[in-house]
């Protein structure tokens, strides 16, 4: 495999902008980062690749200032460079466009562009015309058609990206951070990106472009850069790369042998052949004619990139979402969902993707959280019956082996783990006809993880219809009876356990499906 | 895994450690014993300074001179609770009144008509200020803003700014002037509003829904529960509690006023924060919002009897206030 020794043999004009060399970086008794390295030449796109957890973000953070590294250097055209703060790295000229832009949505583009650095008068009067003319003229320059006017909470997403961009080229910038640009992005708005990346890149301007999606690096990069457990796992010239070569880059060729032995794959089971869930050409804003159905005591997984529809599938069923068209059958009745509480009437019960925001009071206790959906079973002529409250909660925490003092312990002193399995308490009891997860091990450490799958699994036994979306996909591997693979808001194909082989292979399927769907759901959403 | 949750870890805990933990629950804890400390040493301070203070008599006054604030706080405990609030109470409470005895006047003169008419009218300004908040999505500052204006211009539009007369010598005893097992029953109506308050909030579904909503929202709805309704719900309560500040009021003076208690829902609120009330929501308790409550009328009539200008009276409470809240928050 052609490792970091490709880049020296790609000779090509352009200079070494930015030059990482051999970075560690230490979380606690975690090595987020191993000897990295990284090359980005002016006016190159680099694109950065690699499954969450990787070590982007942190590659990402530290060149960005907001974490100070270990050992190892950074270089700027030539010259060592330290950052001890994001204004460090600003002034260094490293601009990083984050998801969460950082403009003011009731000001105009021009106000934008130029805040801060605003043309005064005397008495720091805001000269209000040389301001509109500097920043028209400015967008010209680069071409990129934007309305110095517009209201920038007015504009669509990938005008605002385009705003964050052109503000971030308005000042020295040498180097371009883009973490995953596209994703909230329709196809149209994804080319209007494209073509601002590469009037930056005409300027000399260097881009980290980091993404999910392999079809962009071959659209837009001339170099690619993938990491692995926190280390480089081959750098590659895009032109003489492949989709399949990447994917064995960022899954890792030996690593698939090793996920089996982590732990057996569940063993082929004979299903219960009735549905305790069924949707029938579903549709709606953000999904369309999905079918799908969930078998009795079936763990049935939602593969996708991040915006595929995954999350949403989950939110329909759970009456979050209003269904435009198709139904749903909870066990062969239709059921036309109202909303949560009608849900969880109907034995449906979700573990939202957001623990700290969709699924806990972090500042109530234990108990309080997990008799939150079911307080009608706690209560007689509207009283509370206290006691039988604190019992459930006893036995939840027991049951799950939540680590704790006791049921009155706030929940924001609990670790990530302990966290969700207080999440899971929630629904424990009675025992839901329908589970629906939604990257239910995220943030939970190894140990808890097992655990969490033991109570997948238990409840799957018990007769339970589990829907789990996730983005690891050897944790789907893992679990999952069969699993379904989204693409722009439909199911491009559900697989068997028969017909599922491993991450690599789901992780290639996901990317194919993506790069040959035209007409990205993303169209549909404002 | 935190240390904190870790079984060695527990068991290692020290005395030392459970010291530090009582004190620091005395300070800042789930409940701010600080509060009655500050209570405490509020009347000893005035014990000590006027010779008048420490009597049965003068506390009673004190009871008397709260009512209305305290009365309505445990509504506003709710509302705040839930992460909302409400600016309307005062001018609710003036168009009860109105209401409570123009009803009488016009019916039989019945007491039951006017408390009815009181009480309904208060609950009705709560589910229109509750509708316009969760329905329209606006924020409950500035729907009870607008309610503010507009329920103290109705209240004086009625009869064009007079105050009605109210002769029903029943009325006066149930809400004003007699006495309940040897309680005034102004105080009588406080007690009742706090127990009331009390077992909804810890004891009924309804206050675990209120806590919840307010802790954090978007769990809550998760959770299914109904939102909306839970927070309507506690407006209308805190409407109904003005609309018995207004009858207690107006059975005292013999009379209803369009022009009564202007600026009081500051106390109320400042009763509730003094309580122990996050103004974030999620947290707060009834028996805290009744002290906070009493530091208020406490401050108030200390200050009077210690022959303190009412100026002057007004720059120390502020001040005591914004100093409690420092103390107590967390």
């Amino acid at each position: 495999m052609e490792l970091s020794g490709s880049v020296a043999a790609e000779p090509r004009p352009s200079t070494s902008l930015v030059m990482v060399s051999a970075i560690n970086k230490r979380f606690g008794g975690v090595r987020a980062l191993r000897d990295v390295n990284l090359e980005v030449r002016a006016g190159e796109v680099h694109a950065l690749l690699g499954e969450n957890g990787a070590g982007k973000s942190t590659l990402i953070k530290i060149l960005s200032g907001v974490h100070a590294l270990d050992s190892g250097t950074i270089e700027i055209a030539g010259r060592p460079v330290e950052f001890d703060s994001p204004a460090k790295s600003r002034e260094a000229g490293i601009a990083v466009v984050y998801q969460d832009l950082s403009l003011v949505e009731s000001l105009s583009v021009a106000d934008n562009l130029l805040l801060g650095r605003e043309p005064r008068a005397a008495f720091g009067f805001v000269r209000k015309r040389a301001l509109m003319a500097r920043a028209e003229a400015f967008l010209k320059e680069l071409g990129i058609p934007l309305d110095t006017r517009a209201t920038v909470g007015s504009l669509p997403f990938a005008y605002r990206q385009m705003t964050e961009i052109a503000k971030a080229l308005m000042g020295e910038v040498r180097l371009l951070i883009l973490d995953e640009p596209t994703s909230s992005l329709t196809s149209d708005e994804v080319r209007i990106l494209f073509d601002a990346i590469g009037k930056a890149t005409r300027r000399g301007v260097g881009v980290i472009y980091v993404t999910h999606r392999l079809n962009e690096v071959f659209e837009i990069s001339q170099r690619v850069t993938v990491l692995r457990d926190g280390a480089n796992a081959g750098t590659f010239v895009t032109a003489d790369t492949d989709m399949k070569r990447l994917v064995n880059a960022i899954v890792g060729a030996d690593r698939s042998p090793s996920i089996v032995s982590r732990n057996e794959p569940a063993p082929k089971r004979d299903l219960n052949p009735s549905p305790v869930l069924s949707l029938l050409d579903v549709s709606n804003d953000r999904l369309r004619a999905v079918d799908l159905a969930v078998l009795k005591g079936e763990i049935h997984g939602l593969a996708g990139l991040i915006g595929s529809g995954r999350t949403e599938i989950l939110e329909t069923v759970f009456g979050l979402r209003p269904l435009e068209s198709g139904a749903i059958e909870i066990e062969g009745r239709r059921w036309l969902p109202a909303g949560p509480s009608d849900a969880i009437e109907q034995g449906i019960a979700l573990v939202p993707e957001d623990r700290h925001v969709q699924g806990l009071v972090l500042d109530h206790s234990i108990e309080r959280n997990v008799t939150l959906p079911r307080i009608p079973h706690f209560s007689r002529w509207g009283w509370m019956q206290q006691r039988a409250a604190a019992r459930r909660a006893e036995s939840a925490i027991a049951r799950l082996a939540v680590k704790a003092q006791g049921a009155s312990s706030l929940v924001r002193t609990l670790s990530g783990g302990n966290q969700q399995k207080v999440v899971f308490g929630k629904w424990n009891d009675p025992r839901p006809r329908v589970l629906l997860l939604d990257e239910p091990t995220v943030g939970v450490d190894v140990g808890a993880r097992e655990e969490i799958y033991a109570v997948i699994r238990n409840a799957a036994r018990d007769g339970s219809g589990v829907l789990v979306v996730s983005s690891d996909l050897v944790e789907l591997i893992e679990l999952c009876d069969r699993i379904s693979v989204i693409v722009n808001g439909r199911v491009a194909r559900t697989l068997s356990r028969g017909e599922i082989f491993d991450a690599e292979e789901l992780h290639h399927l996901l990317q194919m499906y993506q790069a040959s769907t035209p007409g990205p759901l993303q169209e549909l959403s404002a | 895994m935190t240390e904190l949750t870790a079984p060695n870890v527990v068991a290692a805990s020290t005395r030392s450690d459970r010291r530090r933990k009582i004190l620091q629950n005395l300070l800042r804890g789930e409940r701010p014993y600080m509060l009655y400390i500050a209570f405490v040493i509020l009347l000893v301070v005035f014990s000590l300074s006027s010779p008048w203070f420490l009597s049965v008599d003068n506390f009673l006054n004190i009871g008397r001179q709260t009512t209305l604030v305290s009365i309505i706080a445990v509504g506003m405990t709710f509302i705040i609770i839930a992460r909302q609030i409400d600016l309307s109470v005062a001018s609710t409470l003036a168009l009860s009144g109105m209401a409570a005895a123009l009803a009488m006047s016009q019916i039989n003169n019945s007491w039951i008509v006017g408390a009815v008419a009181g009480l309904g009218t208060g609950a009705l300004v709560g589910l229109i200020n509750g509708i316009l908040t969760t329905q329209l999505s606006i924020p409950s500052f500035l729907v009870t803003l607008g309610s503010l204006s507009m329920a103290r211009g109705l209240a004086m539009m009625v009869t064009n700014t007079k105050p009605v007369i109210i002769t029903n010598e029943t009325y006066f005893a149930i809400f004003g002037e007699g006495t309940f097992l040897g309680i005034p029953v102004p105080i009588a109506w406080t007690l009742a509003a706090m127990i009331v308050g009390i077992l909804l909030l810890h004891y009924n579904v309804f206050g675990r829904r209120i806590y919840a909503v307010g802790g954090n929202p978007t769990a809550a709805l998760y959770s299914g529960i109904n939102t909306k309704r839970i927070t309507t719900a506690a407006f209308v309560l805190t409407g109904t509690l003005a609309g018995l500040a207004a009858l207690v009021l107006s059975a005292r003076s013999h009379a209803a006023r369009p022009d009564v208690v202007q600026g009081m829902e500051l106390d109320v609120i400042a009763a509730v924060i003094l309580g122990g009330c996050s103004l974030f929501g999620g947290r707060g308790y009834i028996l805290g919002t009744l002290f906070g409550s009493l530091i208020i009328g406490t401050l108030n009539n200390g200050l009077v009897l210690l022959g303190v200008s009412s100026p002057m009276q007004l720059v120390i409470k502020g001040a005591i206030i914004v100093a409690a809240v420092a103390f107590t928050k967390r």
